[in-house]
């Protein structure tokens, strides 16, 4: 037991010298935990304790098993043993049957004195579907005789163009050099 | 206590499987009980009286305590410190009993305190007026977050060190010390607060 007035504390000053509030607080705290207890309380509470049931078996055990711990071991281990082996019959017994993976299509019977239908299925037009006709605006003919006429004026240029070539090329150009003359080329 | 109960106490945790008689293996585990409730019951009831501060409260924790120990008197051979291993199972049951409580009403009743107040010679009045001032009290220390004031409540208790707090409350010492340096310092700033409210 401590003699001194106060609880005993962390260190610092505060512990060492408590002002009033903690004067206040240090005689509380000593006051609640030096209650006495209750008169009779051991009695009361060894009283509770013995009427308690004792542990939390859920087997009561006959009294010459109890001493005999094996006795415990070997009941229990057959206890597993039934369950288990019951448990597996069962599941063996029972098995499990894998689902199909293809889905079989019923097959079509013919009526009899009929011609079947050689397999051929109707396929009905979904992805392609019918198209739209637009209708052309007046102005597409002259459009469409626009690279037509365009044609002949690029022919008429290009005739234009050689014909001018061969009209503007030098005489002397045009004849073959004479042999021990060489030819000067322009640079 | 008689010299064969003693011996039978002495050696409770080392009665072996083969006891001759089962009567004699309850008897003595009996009287191993009866001494550890004649030794430590008081003890306990203080603790759990300073977290529930309702007698009937703290006594029902004591009791369902010592059923965990008849429950556990298998390992109780491997205790070394019973009377902090007591101390600790008893401090579990009295936080669990007031978790649960929390819906209830504080039990910081001032009629009830003065009932449990010793009256050392005090008029009734004075009683009052002192169960009002330690009420008022009590409830600052309510105010405190959990892990300062249950470092607080039990550093009042002079036969616990703070070795054996830490023990109890499964921190270190080091833990121990700051978190009561912590508590009594925002102690110190909530009773001020309560006086100059006043």
């Amino acid at each position: 037991m401590n003699s001194s007035s106060e609880i005993r504390s962390a260190n610092g000053p505060v512990a060492c010298s408590p002002p009033g509030a903690l004067a206040d607080l240090d005689a509380t705290l000593r006051l609640i935990a030096n209650l006495p207890a209750p008169a009779g309380l051991e009695d009361r509470v060894f009283a509770g304790a013995l009427a308690a049931p004792r542990g939390g078996r859920v087997l009561a055990w006959p009294q010459p098993m109890r001493t005999r711990n094996w006795m415990r071991s070997a009941a229990a281990a057959a206890i597993v043993l039934v369950v288990g082996g019951g448990g597996w019959g069962i599941y063996s017994h029972v098995g499990q049957r894998e689902p199909a993976h293809a889905v079989v299509m019923p097959q079509r019977l013919m009526p009899p004195g009929e011609f079947s239908t050689a397999g051929a299925i109707r396929t009905p037009q979904t992805l392609n579907g019918p198209i739209l006709q637009q209708q052309q605006p007046l102005a597409a003919p002259a459009l469409k005789t626009q690279p037509a006429q365009q044609k002949p004026a690029v022919k008429t240029a290009r005739r234009k163009a050689t014909a001018t070539s061969e009209t503007t090329q030098p005489a002397h150009t045009a004849k073959k050099p004479l042999p021990g003359h060489r030819a000067v080329t322009p640079r | 206590m008689s010299s064969t109960s003693q011996a039978i106490y002495a050696g409770w945790m080392e009665i072996p499987n083969s006891a001759p008689n089962e009567r004699l293996r309850m008897r003595a585990e009996e009287d191993a009980l009866a001494a550890l409730v004649t030794e430590y019951a008081s003890t306990l009831y203080r603790v759990a009286f300073s977290v529930l501060r309702n007698p009937a409260d703290a006594e029902d924790a004591v009791q369902e305590a010592f059923l965990r120990v008849l429950r556990h008197r298998q390992t109780l051979a491997e205790v070394r410190d019973r009377r902090v291993w007591l101390i600790r199972i008893v401090w579990n049951i009295v936080l669990d009993r007031k978790r649960r409580a929390k819906t209830r009403p504080e039990t910081d009743d001032v009629a009830e305190l003065a009932r449990v107040l010793p009256s050392n010679g005090l008029s009734a009045e004075q009683l009052a007026s002192a169960a009002q001032h330690h009420a008022r009290v009590l409830a600052c220390v309510e105010q405190l977050p959990a892990k300062e004031r249950e470092v607080l409540l039990l550093s009042a208790f002079e036969e616990l060190s703070s070795v054996e707090i830490a023990s109890v409350l499964g921190i270190t010492e080091s833990a121990v010390r700051s978190r009561l340096f912590r508590a009594r310092n925002l102690m110190a700033d909530l009773l001020k607060h309560a006086r100059s409210q006043r």
